[in-house]
């Protein structure tokens, strides 16, 4: 049960990763010209048609992974510990923290995407929304590591 | 009107929250316990090796995450209320709240992390 629910976790964090660096892109480095290359035209997209989708991915991407952590807590995380996996631990500790950091973040996020924007929350939005995506990258990251080193399924 | 409020709500949701979390992971202040080996949750925070031989710790591990979370979860809640119900004059300080706890409070959880890496 553990794995099924680890895969879905994976597969939902996917398509959260794809939407937050689209709309990331799009807010910090908007495409100015008719879009050319590949990379252009990933940040020509509307930002804003993201936003609730976003918000969905994330509260379904942490409650998996929250359900994730209790097979985890008993099943992987004793062998990374006899391993001496420390860093890998710790850096996932953080993943922990972080996350639970953005889904508080989330409605101010949400709000700052559904409002006309004036000069100050304009830039609370970009600040927000680049906040929001390095914590899903480091999540992204920290989860493949570790499921990397040795977790579910070895 | 109502807009106004949810956004006041939001702002000061958000940061009391990451403030709310990055104190109960410091304080220790879960508002529950989990044991995932044996599937119980117990009020407030337990430490088992208080109450068995620290060797048995690994026969049942606890959680205290979500114990944190929730406690931020709580405390947020009751700002975010206040927050809402507060003359909308007061906005400003809450989104330059939800620009600069954030951050912060995540700088202080890397911060509590810092024991995982002397290891
Ligand atoms: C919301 C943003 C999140 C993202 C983007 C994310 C991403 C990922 C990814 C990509 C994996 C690897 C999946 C695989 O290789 O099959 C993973 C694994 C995992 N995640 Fe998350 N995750 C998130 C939130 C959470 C949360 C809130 C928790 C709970 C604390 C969590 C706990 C875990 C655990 C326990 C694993 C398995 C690690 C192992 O196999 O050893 N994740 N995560």
């Amino acid at each position: 049960m553990g794995t099924v629910i680890l895969i879905l976790h994976g597969l939902v964090t996917v398509a959260l990763l794809g939407a937050i660096t689209h709309q990331t892109l799009a807010t910090c480095a908007p495409a100015r010209a008719k879009p050319y290359s590949f990379f252009d035209r990933f940040r020509a997209v509307r930002g804003a048609g993201f936003t609730n989708a976003i918000v969905v991915l994330y509260v379904i991407s942490w409650l998996l992974g929250a359900v994730v952590y209790l097979y985890f807590k008993v099943d992987v995380q004793p062998s990374l510990e006899r391993d001496h996996h420390w860093h890998a631990l710790g850096f996932f500790d953080l993943k922990e923290d972080f996350t639970a950091i953005g889904l508080g973040v989330l409605p101010a996020y949400w709000s700052c995407w559904h409002q006309p924007v004036d000069g100050r929350s304009y830039q609370l939005r970009t600040a927000l929304t680049l906040l929001l995506a390095f914590i899903v990258w480091w999540a992204f990251l920290v989860g493949h590591v570790l499921n990397n080193i040795g977790g579910f399924g070895s | 009107m109502f807009n106004s409020m949810f956004r006041r709500f939001a702002f000061a949701y958000g940061a009391a929250f990451a403030l709310f979390y990055a104190l109960a992971h410091a304080r220790g202040l879960a508002l529950f316990t989990v044991y995932p080996a044996q599937g119980i949750v117990l009020l407030g925070l337990h430490r088992s090796r208080d109450v068995a031989d620290p060797v048995l710790d690994f026969l049942a591990p606890e959680m205290y995450w979500y114990g944190w979370t929730a406690s931020a979860a709580v405390g947020a809640l009751v700002v975010g209320i206040v927050a809402a119900l507060l003359p909308a004059r007061l906005s400003p300080f809450w989104v330059w709240c939800a620009w600069v706890v954030p951050p912060m409070a995540m700088i202080a959880c890397a911060y509590l992390t810092i024991p995982w890496f002397r290891l």
